[in-house]
């Protein structure tokens, strides 16, 4: 359904994408996973024609460099954060990205049913919270249901609770025969919908498995959060790759998903770099299978 | 025996109405009344003795084009109520609708069409030209002639005439003229007397010719009431004033000319009059314009209002050896800056502009081409800011008057048809803000 | 049809979100007001009751258009592209089936809308107290003079579009604007003063640079247009009434058209050259 083929692309100083080859077939779910800066949501954007690129992509068959707009007739995309007309009701939101889709007519109540909506019509975008703002972003990209949902770091800007009622959206449309690619770094959420797992980094793939494998590949059991003086955090990071470690950076320290049994390996691996571990947290990982 | 007469005379006239009008008029006696119906007679007609010439029913006297149409050779001569049309067209002959060649003459009440000159007065003293419209040949101007013209003709009275579409309106060698409620429109000028005295020019309306009024080698004029509005032609003057002297210039309207008054050597002489009181001279893209010699004239009670360039000097000097108030009055300007604290309609500072843009554009007309743009305006911020760059000023206002005279404008603008406009601008702007707030569908799901 | 609808939908947007910013509504007022003061003094002042041609009200509205139309027009412009793409607004909108033309002729549409707005509500007002007070400008004078404002704005706007394109934030794209405001409206005319004065410019010279300027376009139109000859602008309104005549008309629109169409023909070439983040 969506071909990348020898897809590269730079900005000014750097190479965000380089020369990368995916398919993703029709009705699969895949995740693009990687740290910041691993090339994820410049991919989302590329196929979305924000980006100029070279390489090819191809969607539904379809050139999306020469025919942008067709292609985008396919695609739902939800951003990180929703950045609209902030003094549009909630309601006219709908009904203008439903014109601009080339709807004849939405049906409002229902799509915002469907994401958990209801009733929140006359308010404005601006007075919705955060999480209210991105399950209407997710209404606004199933209007006219596209056969493909581009989804790019969805949760990352919330909370706990807003987190989880959008991955419980989130977790109902996987397995409708969507084609879903999705960039995220949270192994909750690909474990919840990603069929498949393309590992990025520095903008190259480095493997694709799936995503039942990336458990493995990391480890059954746990991710541990690392804290680090923040000076080191490049050098901590380098030390764990080097061992063997898919360890990745976010915006408080290093996150390094850990097999069971070796829990404490990374302490180890620091202490001999001579790097101190300020503070660590613990987080069991659950199961696909796990999930309902 | 006369009356009798006159209406026998009257009924051959009306009975032969194709036949050769000249010469039943040639026939008729002295003092005959000679009353002339409705019909198309052929001209030329010649009137070589006294006599009244009536048409009833506007008959009219076509020339066809030859020359002369009627010409009036003799004293005591009346015509009136007559269409007379078609003059030739030869500028050498000069060929004319009206030529009276003595004295006495009454033309009065004819409508004259098509014609080279007008109404051709030679050595035709106390003559009366009065509610004439004359229409001259649409030819370029240089080939026209002129609607009326006095050659030593004293004592004329002309009023109530319309000119239109002719060379001048002109006096030569002609005094003790009254010109008086005219109108003459789209000529070249307007008025012009030359070497002529003792003239008064009163509510005349002078528009659209190049030249309004003017004034050449004569003196004892007075130019009072009258209109002279967007004379715009290659000299465009309101009023231009040549080597005259002695006038006195009251009351006029002066606006919308290139050049509101031009003074070229004017007065001529020392002593004698030189006055200018009273008028409002406004929206001329100069109001006055003199050469540097000009002296002795004397404006006071002038209202100058929003002319692009108040006062001009055309050439290097100033207009320091005219007096601008009299008995410590002076004028009324738009541009003074001053205020009046004792509050006695006099401003407590002198009116000395000197405006930085006015002596640019006085050195380099080019730069005219910045008028009515921001840049002017913050030229002259400049200018004023700082007085360094100010230039000297061209004259001195000793006692600016606060508050224009009164004003002679007439007042003919047309507020209904502004608030059409109005109503019009508000409502698309109206249409659009609630288009866009009650739109279709969206708005109101 | 699609592009139609697509654009028409969007301009509706821009144009609602331009009439409730506050920028237009404060250049509105402002507009307002300094149209209404110009038009009480000078309707108020003696000797200009009726007098056909360009009467002060005109003159000093030309001033008032002039100065503040462009600075409204560009600024308009230039906060638009730019800051939706500061808020990944542009991105979101570009994810949609919707081509980049379609989202720069709509902002241009919906805010050449809202100036128009502005423009006539101004003068509007203007007009009715000129109308109230029984003198100044004539009704076939504002309704030119607010027809070519709207050209001259568009003029502007496109102009300003062209910057927020190209800009990498809107406030750089704000300030390039009103450097460019400054320029239009004092540099140029200062340049062609130099022009005449320093350099001695021949008239033909001085007349084609001032065709260049959509500010010095707009004024010589509207003189035009009250007058019917560009005289009163000495010997290079001379020359131009003498040689062109009637031809001043298609002349002056020429090239404004120039100053809406190039400027938007480059903007749609930047934006769509550019990445949309």
């Amino acid at each position: 359904m969506i071909d990348l083929s020898h897809l590269s692309m730079r900005f000014r100083r750097s190479v965000a994408v380089n020369d990368l080859s995916v398919n993703i077939p029709e009705g699969t779910a895949v995740a693009l996973w990687g740290a910041n800066g691993a090339g994820k949501t410049t991919i989302l954007r590329c196929i979305l024609g924000l980006l100029r690129y070279r390489g090819e992509i191809r969607v539904g068959g379809i050139d999306a460099r020469r025919h942008g707009t067709k292609v985008r007739r396919l695609i739902g995309y939800v951003p990180q954060e929703l950045g609209f007309y902030d003094d549009l009701r909630v309601g006219e939101a709908v009904h203008l990205v439903a014109r601009l889709k080339g709807l004849r007519a939405a049906n409002t109540g229902e799509a915002l049913e469907r994401v958990g909506l209801p009733g929140e019509q006359r308010k404005r975008i601006r007075e919705l919270s955060g999480g209210m703002k991105q399950r209407l972003a997710l209404a606004l990209a199933l209007l006219g249901d596209p056969p493909i949902l581009l989804l790019d770091e969805v949760t990352a800007s919330l909370d706990a609770h807003g987190r989880e009622a959008l991955m419980q959206l989130l977790g109902r449309l996987s397995g409708t025969g969507r084609t879903i690619l999705f960039a995220s770094h949270r192994e909750d959420e690909v474990m919840a919908l990603a069929d498949r797992v393309a590992v990025l980094d520095h903008g190259r793939l480095v493997a694709t498995h799936a995503a039942s494998e990336l458990v493995d590949r990391l480890g059954h059991g746990a991710t541990l959060h690392l804290r680090t003086a923040p000076d080191r955090a490049t050098s901590a990071l380098d030390a764990l790759r080097r061992s063997g470690f898919v360890a990745t950076l976010n915006g408080v320290g290093i996150i390094v998903p850990v097999p069971n049994g070796q829990k404490g390996a990374p302490f180890r691996v620091l202490a001999e770099a001579r790097i101190a571990v300020e503070d660590f947290d613990l987080v069991q990982t659950a199961h696909r299978e796990a999930q309902p | 025996m006369r009356v009798v007469a006159s209406i026998l005379a009257l009924l051959v006239v009306a009975w032969a109405r194709a036949d050769d009008l000249a010469a039943r008029i040639a026939a008729a006696a002295p003092g005959d009344t000679f009353e002339v119906g409705p019909g198309v007679y052929t001209g030329p007609v010649r009137v070589e003795r006294p006599l009244r010439l009536v048409g009833r029913g506007r008959p009219v006297i076509d020339g066809r084009g030859a020359h002369d149409i009627v010409t009036i050779a003799a004293e005591h001569v009346e015509i009136r109520g007559f269409v007379i049309r078609h003059s030739g067209d030869d500028l050498d002959h000069e060929s004319a609708a009206v030529r009276v060649l003595a004295g006495h003459a009454i033309v009065e009440d004819n409508i004259i069409e098509d014609a080279l000159f007008g109404i051709d007065l030679k050595a035709a003293p106390d003559s009366v030209i009065r509610g004439n419209v004359v229409g001259g040949k649409a030819l370029d101007i240089a080939r026209r002639g002129d609607g009326l013209r006095l050659w030593r003709s004293d004592r004329t009275l002309v009023e109530g005439n319309t000119f239109r579409d002719g060379r001048d309106a002109i006096l030569w060698y002609s005094s003790d003229v009254l010109v008086r409620g005219n109108v003459v429109d789209r000529c070249r000028y307007g008025l012009h007397l030359m070497y002529s005295d003792r003239v008064t020019l009163e509510d005349n309306d002078l528009t659209r010719n190049s030249v309004g009024v003017y004034f050449m080698y004569s003196n004892q004029l007075t130019l009072t009431n009258n209109r002279l509005l967007r004379n715009r032609g290659p000299s465009g003057y309101g009023v231009g004033l040549k080597e005259s002297g002695n006038y006195r210039i009251e009351g006029n309207l002066i606006a919308g000319n290139r050049v509101g008054v031009y003074f070229d050597g004017s007065p001529f002489a020392p002593g004698g009059e030189a006055l200018l009181t009273g008028n409002t001279i406004a929206v001329n893209d100069v109001g006055l314009a003199l050469l540097p010699s000009v002296g002795g004239n004397t404006f006071t009670g002038n209202s100058f209002v929003d002319n692009l360039e108040q006062l001009a000097v055309l050439g290097r000097g100033n207009a320091s050896r005219n007096a601008f108030a009299l008995n410590d009055r002076g004028n009324f300007w738009s541009d003074y800056v001053g205020y009046d604290q004792d509050g006695d309609g006099i401003g407590d500072f002198e009116h000395e502009p000197a405006h930085l843009v006015e002596s640019l554009l006085d050195r380099e007309p080019k730069a005219k081409l910045l008028l009515f743009s921001p840049a002017e305006q913050a030229i002259e911020f400049v200018g004023r800011a700082l007085p360094f760059t100010r230039p000297d000023p061209k004259f001195r206002d000793p006692a600016p008057l606060m508050r224009p005279p009164a004003v002679a404008a007439t007042k003919h603008g047309r507020p209904a048809s502004l608030a059409l406009a109005a109503a019009a601008l508000a409502a698309v702007g109206g249409l659009i803000v609630a288009g866009a707030r009650l739109g279709p569908k969206e708005s109101t799901p | 049809m699609t592009s139609f609808r697509n654009v028409a939908a969007l301009a509706r947007r821009e144009l609602r979100d331009a009439l409730a910013a506050r920028w237009f509504i404060l250049y509105t007022i402002a507009f307002a007001v300094l149209g209404l003061a110009v038009s009480y003094v000078s309707a108020a002042s003696a000797g200009d009751a009726g007098l056909s041609g360009l009467g002060r009200t005109t003159a000093g509205l030309v001033n008032i258009v002039l100065l503040i139309i462009p600075l409204m027009a560009l600024t308009a412009g230039a906060a638009s592209v730019a800051s939706d793409r500061e808020r990944g607004m542009l991105a979101y909108l570009l994810a949609l089936p919707v081509a980049r033309w379609e989202v720069l002729l709509a902002k241009f549409v919906g805010l050449g809308l809202a100036l128009v707005a502005s423009i006539c509500l101004g003068l509007g007002a203007c007009a009715a107290v000129v109308a109230v007070q029984g003198g100044g400008a004539s009704a076939g004078a504002i309704a030119w003079l607010a027809g070519l404002s709207v050209f001259l704005a568009i003029a502007m706007l496109a102009l300003g579009l062209l910057v927020s394109t190209a800009a990498r934030k809107a406030s750089a794209a704000v300030g390039v604007c009103i450097f460019l405001w400054f320029s239009l409206v004092f540099l140029t005319d200062l340049g062609l003063l130099a022009g005449a004065i320093a350099f001695r410019l021949p008239i033909e010279r001085l007349f084609a640079a001032a065709l260049g300027s959509p500010l010095q376009v707009f004024k010589m139109w509207t003189l035009l247009a009250s007058d019917a000859t560009l005289d009163v602008l000495g010997p290079v309104g001379v020359y131009a009434s003498e040689t062109f005549g009637g031809r001043l008309h298609a002349l002056f629109a020429a090239s404004l058209a120039a100053w809406v169409i190039v400027p938007l023909a480059l903007a749609v070439l930047t934006l769509s050259r550019r990445s949309a983040v």
